[in-house]
């Protein structure tokens, strides 16, 4: 398991995972260019979304926020996500 | 709407993945011609349970028909229903363009067997590897009410919707209800039954039922109203329907090929066979008099035919209480036995069927039946070329639900 706080999710491991955990086909570039859309608009339900919480958990071996889940757009979600690897919380 | 003349709920698309093949007419030419697709059973990890025989999909490429991410979500039976779902619709000529409003089109299906294939696996990665193993979609894939949903989302539909969890004779019921809401006002309603109980975890539980078929050979294995009949052997698979509002269809320039006209379900108990007699005959005479329909005008039945002696003897002593005399004139056809039972998606085929029976002017024969031990004209060894203009659907569940829907000709 990686030390938490050398690493940070990107936006190509966020569309991978999209891929892997809801099947949803997202172009990185498209996601990095729109990452202030709401999933919804990739087609991310909020199921599909607490899979990839749930993906990173595994992951990481940590617990993620709450609100983890409850994130709107893929740029909130990175930024809230990356926060807390970094803090280890 | 023309004032005073009560809306009809018509027949305009037919979508059936089965055992005998993708589509409508494959299904129809396998029927007609009294093929069997029993066979043994090869779904992955049920080699070694004590069920042999069954009615496999095969040639059904999930992938190729269905986007990725409503895969990811979903058991192979929705994969199945979104399949004829879309049969249906390409079959009925309807699609977006014919969409006024999204809350036009309802969606109802029914599901006895549930998506056991997914449960299973996310189960087993619950008690192998904890609780973070378990997907999200877990939540919704394997529950009964996951066909409906899904059709309804890839379709964005968004009318009134439901889900009948009414044992096998809920098939009939899930028509029935699509009957009413067109009739109630909402244009169209996509409808139906299809069933994927050929997994593991599925499998063993129907071990418990007495009714299930153990015989090794396919030919040997469902004999309905024979003295050899030794059970039923289940399948996988189903058919979806497009139910519309007669005038709504007509204006989209839909012929209607058929009329719900009749039906009526009763409850008797789970394996209480001698008692269904009773509870299907009024289940009969309830679709009979809701059709306005003499029991002479019935010019075919489709039996639910479980193949259990003591049910089949009910079902033979049912037809005598409510059709009297025309029971043992009436052809009795039950085409399943090539396909199997394929829970609350047997009775939907037999709709299916009864449709393209009376089209065709045919009534296809009951595949391995021979040897009758019942006062009943059974369609036995080849289709009978006759001209069915009423079709009378018979379903009985193994928990007790008897169901009898009538269906006409055209409008």
């Amino acid at each position: 398991m990686s030390n938490p706080k050398d690493y940070q999710v990107s936006v190509e491991e966020l569309a991978a995972l999209m891929k892997r955990t809801a099947g949803v086909q997202v172009d990185p570039a498209a996601l990095r260019q729109q990452s202030d859309a709401g999933f919804e608009s990739f087609g991310l339900d909020s199921l599909g979304l607490l899979g990839i919480v749930a993906e990173l958990e595994k992951q990481y071996g940590l617990g993620l926020p709450e609100q983890a889940e409850r994130c709107k757009t893929p740029a909130d979600f990175l930024a809230l996500v990356n926060g807390a690897l970094k803090t280890g919380v | 709407m023309s004032a005073g003349r009560r809306p009809r709920a018509v027949v305009t698309g037919l979508g059936v993945v089965s055992p005998h093949g993708v589509g409508a007419e494959t299904f129809w030419k396998a029927v007609a011609d009294g093929t069997s697709s029993l066979g043994p059973v090869t779904r992955e990890g049920c080699g070694h349970l004590p069920l042999r025989v069954a009615g496999e999909v095969r040639g059904f490429d999930a992938v190729e028909t269905i986007e990725e991410r409503f895969l990811v979500q979903t058991d192979r039976f929705t994969h199945f229903a979104l399949a004829a779902a879309q049969l249906a619709m390409e079959d009925a000529r309807f699609g977006r363009a014919d969409i006024a409003s999204p809350y036009s089109v309802g969606v109802v299906t029914a599901a006895g067997s549930g998506g056991g294939e997914f449960g299973q696996r996310e189960l087993q990665n619950l008690w192998g590897h904890g609780s973070r193993y378990v997907g999200p979609y877990q939540s919704i894939a394997w529950f009964y009410a996951a066909s409906t949903g899904q059709i309804s989302i890839r379709n964005d539909f968004k009318g009134p919707c439901g889900v009948v969890a009414a044992d096998e004779a809920g098939g009939l019921d899930a028509l029935a209800h699509a009957a009413l809401t067109v009739r109630g006002g909402t244009e169209r309603v996509v409808c139906g039954a299809t069933e994927a109980p050929l997994a593991p975890y599925s499998v063993v539980c129907q071990l418990g039922y007495p009714e299930l078929s153990r015989a090794d050979e396919p030919d040997r294995a469902y004999r309905p109203f024979t003295a050899a009949a030794c059970g039923f052997a289940p399948a996988e698979g189903g058919a979806m329907l497009v139910v519309e509002e007669e005038t709504a269809a007509r204006e989209r320039g839909a012929e209607p090929r058929a009329t719900v006209a009749g039906h009526a379900a009763t409850f008797t108990g789970a394996s209480r066979w001698e008692q269904s007699r009773a509870g299907l005959a009024r289940a009969i005479q309830g679709a009979l008099a809701e059709a306005g329909c003499r029991p002479e005008e019935i010019d075919v039945v489709f039996a639910d035919a479980l193949g259990v002696p003591e049910a089949d003897r009910a079902e033979a002593l049912a037809l005598t209480d409510a059709l009297g005399a025309h029971a043992r004139r009436v052809p009795v056809t039950a085409p399943k036995t090539g396909t199997g039972r394929a829970y609350c998606a047997a009775p939907v085929l037999d709709v299916a069927t009864a449709v393209l029976s009376m089209e065709h002017g045919l009534i296809p024969p009951t595949p391995h039946v021979f040897d009758l031990c019942h006062d009943l004209d059974v369609v036995a060894g080849r289709a009978r070329a006759v001209e069915p203009r009423t079709a009378l659907v018979l379903s009985r569940g193994l928990m007790g639900g008897n169901s009898a829907l009538v269906l006409r000709k055209g409008a």
